[in-house]
This record gives structure tokens, sequence and C-alpha cells, in this order.
């Protein structure tokens, strides 16, 4: 696997705020990564720092083996930086076919190009609208669309679903889903569940530290079931307890239980019983997870 | 270009220009050769002009174009703040520089903005002489060789005239944040800053040049167009330089 992006002790201070400090990390290639942390961790600084939008106080980026902002990267990287729109004069197809035109592609390239992300958006419809006639959602979309022309191997999508309705989210979740195999994606979101649907590893960001650098495929979150139930039990935790290779049993909230599992036990043969015991009872459950919920590993 | 010529907004904008220069071709430079050469004002112009250190431009053949200089020189400097006033600041304010950094470098930005305001001043600069022109060979189509090689000459003189004004926007626009604010800034540095030079001078009583930072400082000298050489077009050009490299320096270090 090689390495797409290195970051080595990146610090951003504005003024006398210390944005980031000391951020180290690296990445691979392979499937998305979650920058996640809360509002004003340094999650949109980070980004604007890999794009090149800002230049760090102190430490050294590497893209693709470049600084950010160098022109090799260009059509290599993309992003969708937060709160960046359109300009309102132009149609969404016009610009779109001017960005690619900019990556390089010739003109028939370009229209071409354009109509392929404008549909992977859902957009077709109102190509030749200019952004100030559409809706906030329809608006996020033609940012993502831009994000998606030409070839990228990189592409940096800041809060790409704020905003959308739960249909339009799917949608950008599926294409991100559907390109995962061809593309780096790095996608910053508070929604938890839907970075622990796409993603594989987590950055946490916590006032502008890097506290957590987590692979959610490791066999550490192997040792974990988290079962969340639809209605509360008087007899349920007592006999999650007692369930053999169970070791420890967490309520982490609302009818949510952390099972931790004993190492030497067949977490298959712990789900059986666990699915056999709630079936036995009549007790109905949610949702039964292989490991902890991305929730429960951050915080 | 595109936002010139294909938006509302640039249209309204090139309508208004085009009414200000209906306005001055029609009173102002069409009536030029009547007034010039009418006797009652021949001699007035003459001691007017004279006083000036004008009466050259007496002696051009197609005298629509004496009047044409003395507006247009001072009109496509002024036209140039008002108009190149947005060269970046409402694509930085509303994040679409973001976009196209990913595309394109920032010194590669700053040229291709200047040049395209360059270009659009270029071509209404041509728009007016070809006006001018036109006025002087209906008056008399003999004229029309003559018009065509001092328009020339003059829309050169106007575009190198015109080409510190545009980089000095440009280096407003990496500043401020608005286009009015860029008019704003550029207004007080018009405005003020010979005063704050005259200021240093009288308190240090030492001449520093500084006056060499304002562009436009040879329009006074260009404007008899008599004894020109091209240590008149110096001044401008190293200004436009000067102001394009503090750009590029500027936006360099820009968060965007």
């Amino acid at each position: 696997m090689s390495l797409i992006i290195e970051v080595e002790n990146v610090c951003k201070r504005y003024g006398d705020k210390q944005a980031l400090q000391g951020v180290n990390f690296s990445l691979n290639q392979g499937a998305p990564v979650a920058l996640v942390g809360p509002n004003g961790a340094g999650k949109t600084t980070l980004f604007s720092l890999l794009c090149g939008y800002i230049q760090p106080t102190s430490g050294s980026i590497k893209i693709l083996g470049h600084k950010p902002a160098n022109s090799a990267l260009f059509g290599r990287l993309s992003a969708l930086p937060q709160d960046a729109q359109l300009d309102p004069r132009f149609s969404i197809a016009r610009q779109l076919t001017f960005y690619a035109r900019l990556q390089g592609m010739s003109k028939k390239l370009a229209l071409k190009d354009t109509q392929r992300v404008i549909a992977m958006v859902g957009l077709e419809d109102a190509a030749n609208s200019r952004p100030s006639e559409l809706s906030h959602g329809m608006r996020k979309r033609a940012t993502i669309a831009q994000a998606l022309l030409g070839a990228p191997e990189i592409v940096m999508l800041d809060e790409a679903t704020a905003g959308l309705d739960p249909i339009n989210a799917k949608e950008i979740r599926a294409i991100v889903a559907e390109h995962a195999n061809d593309v780096n994606f790095i996608l910053s979101s508070h929604d938890l569940s839907e970075l622990e649907r796409l993603c594989d590893q987590v950055l946490y960001l916590e006032s502008g530290q890097l506290k957590q650098h987590t692979d959610l495929n490791s066999k550490e979150s192997n040792r974990f079931i988290t079962l969340r139930m639809k209605q509360e039990y008087p007899e349920f935790l007592p006999s999650l307890m007692a369930m053999q290779g169970v070791t420890h049993v967490t309520v982490t909230q609302d009818r949510e239980y952390l099972l931790s599992i004993d190492t030497q036990q067949n977490t298959v043969a712990i789900e059986i019983a666990l699915l056999t015991m709630l079936d036995k009872n009549s007790w109905l459950y949610a949702q039964l997870i292989n490991g902890k919920t991305l929730e429960n590993q951050l915080f | 270009m595109i936002r010139l010529f294909n938006t509302k907004r640039g249209l309204l904008a090139l309508l208004a220009f085009a009414t200000i220069w209906f306005i001055i071709l029609y009173h102002f430079v069409g009536s030029a050769a009547s007034i010039v050469t009418s006797n009652t004002f021949e001699s007035m112009a003459h001691q007017l002009f004279g006083a000036l250190g004008l009466s050259a431009l007496l002696d051009w053949p197609v005298s629509e174009y004496a009047i044409y200089w003395l507006v247009a020189v001072y009109f496509f400097p002024i036209f140039s703040v008002l108009a190149c006033s947005d060269q970046i600041c409402s694509d930085k304010q509303r994040g679409t520089l973001r976009f196209i950094t990913l595309r394109s470098t920032r010194l590669e930005l700053i040229a291709g903005r200047y040049l395209g305001q360059l270009l659009i001043v270029s071509i209404l600069i041509m728009l007016t002489i070809a006006a001018t022109a036109i006025l002087a060979s209906v008056r008399d189509i003999a004229l029309f060789g003559e018009s065509v090689l001092i328009g020339a000459k003059l829309a050169f003189e106007l575009l190198i005239v015109v080409m510190p004004f545009i980089a000095l926007m440009s280096l407003l626009n990496i500043i401020v944040s608005s286009a009015r604010m860029a008019i704003v800034v550029a207004t007080l540095f018009f405005g003020l800053g010979p005063l704050i030079i005259t200021f240093i001078k009288y308190q240090l009583g030492r001449e520093f040049y500084l006056s060499l930072i304002f562009p436009g400082g040879q329009i006074n000298s260009i404007l008899s167009q008599n004894g020109l050489d091209g240590s008149h077009y110096i001044l401008p050009l190293i200004q436009t330089v000067v102001l394009l490299t503090g750009s590029h320096l500027l936006m360099k270090r820009t968060a965007i």
C-alpha cells in the first residue's frame, strides 16, 4: 500500500489561538478515512492545510509526495471545502466545464465529464440552472460534483452530507461507497453512523490535537459486541452478564449494551447464543453490531 | 470577459459605459472640429491650450482626437479602478477560489485575472477609439486613414496608462475583502497619499520620490503628446511589474 498523505508535526496558529498542535499522521491508499472531532477541534483547518488553502505555522505536509497546492496535484486531489459556493452568475454545467478545462481536459471531454458528474449527483434537470436558482441541498450536490470531476486519487469532503435531506445524503454515501475502491476519500462529518458505515480509519481531533488514529477493522474491535434493544427488560442485563464468554457488560447509553468478549471464545458462538436468548425470551432487539460503535470507540 | 459580456450585471455596466461615452462623443468629441476651427474659439483655445501646454493637440489633423484624448486619459484610469475592483474579492469571499486553486496556481490566478481585466479595458478603449474615428470620417472621409493611425497610437498610450491602475486593483483585491472596500482604499490611496507624501517631505526636508508609487504620475507629461519618447512608458511599466509582483507575493501567503 502506498503512502498518500504524510503530516509531520503540523501546527497552525491564528493570532493567539492555536488551531492545530503537533499533528502527526500518515495515510495509506485504501478505504475512506473519517476525520472526526467536536466543533472547533481543527478539522476544517486540517482540511484547508491539506488542500493548500492555508500554510502551516510549522511542520510539513506531503500529499502524494508533493507539497499542498503544488501543480502536480491538480486533477489528482479534489475537495469539497466547507461552505464554499459556486459562482451564482453562471450555470452549474458551465462552471463545472470550466473547472474540468482547468484540470487539462479538452472541451469535448470536459463537457462529457461534466454531464457524468452531474448525473452522479442527480442534478441532470438543473445542469443549466444557476446556483442562485437552486435549493441549499442542490447547491451542495453541485459542489460535490466538482470534486468528482476527472479521476482524482484523493477526494476530501468536508461535511458533505450536512444540510442534505436523507435521500440525497444516502445517494452521496452511495457514491462514496461505490468509488471507494478507486478513490481515497477523506470525510469529515458529525454523523458518526455515516462515517462508521463508510470508513475503515478514523482520525479524531480534539482541541487542535490528534487524540486517536483508529483502525475500525482492527482485531481489537472483534472482542466486543454492541447490542441495541428496542425496549428495556428488567431481566436482560443479568442474563447478559451470566452468558458464557461475556466478561463484562457496559450500558453505554439508553438500551445500548457493550459486551466484552473473552478472547478465548468464538465470537460467532456467542452471537448465536445471544440471539437464541433474545428469541427465547421474546426480547426485541434493534441492532447487533460486531465490535464497538464509532461513538463508543471515541468517547 | 464572460462576466462582462454574458451576465446581467456586466451588461448593465457595459450599458452605463456606452451611455457615458455616447454623451462624451456626441456632445464634446463630435462637435470638436467646429469648436476648435471656429474663429471665435480658435484664439481662446490657443490661449487656453497654450497655457496648459497642450497647443500641439490643436495641430492634429483629426481634431476629434484632441478632445477624445483629453477626456480618455483621465476617464480610463478612473474607469479601470471601478471596473477592475472585483478581480478576486467576491470569489474569495464566496469560497469559489477554493475550487479554482485546486486546479491552478495562485500565480496563474493573479496573472489570468489581471490579463482578463486588461483585455476588457483594451476592448473598451478600442471601441471608443473606433467610435471617434467614425465620427471624424463622417465629417470628412479623407480623415479616415489619419484617424486610424492616430487612434492606434492613442489606444497604445491609453493601454500603458491603465496598466498600473489595474495592477493596483489586483493588489487591493488580495488585501481587502470586497470590491467596494477596494474602491474605498484606492480612493484613499489617491486622495490622502499625496498629502501624506507632502507631509513627510515637509517634515524631513528631503525628496524620497515616493510620488513614483502612484499610478498615473506620468499623465501630465504625456498629456500634450509633444516630444514623447520611450522613457514615458518606463514608469507605468515598472509600477505594473512591482504591483503584480507584490500581488503574487501576498497571494502566496493569503488564506483563501
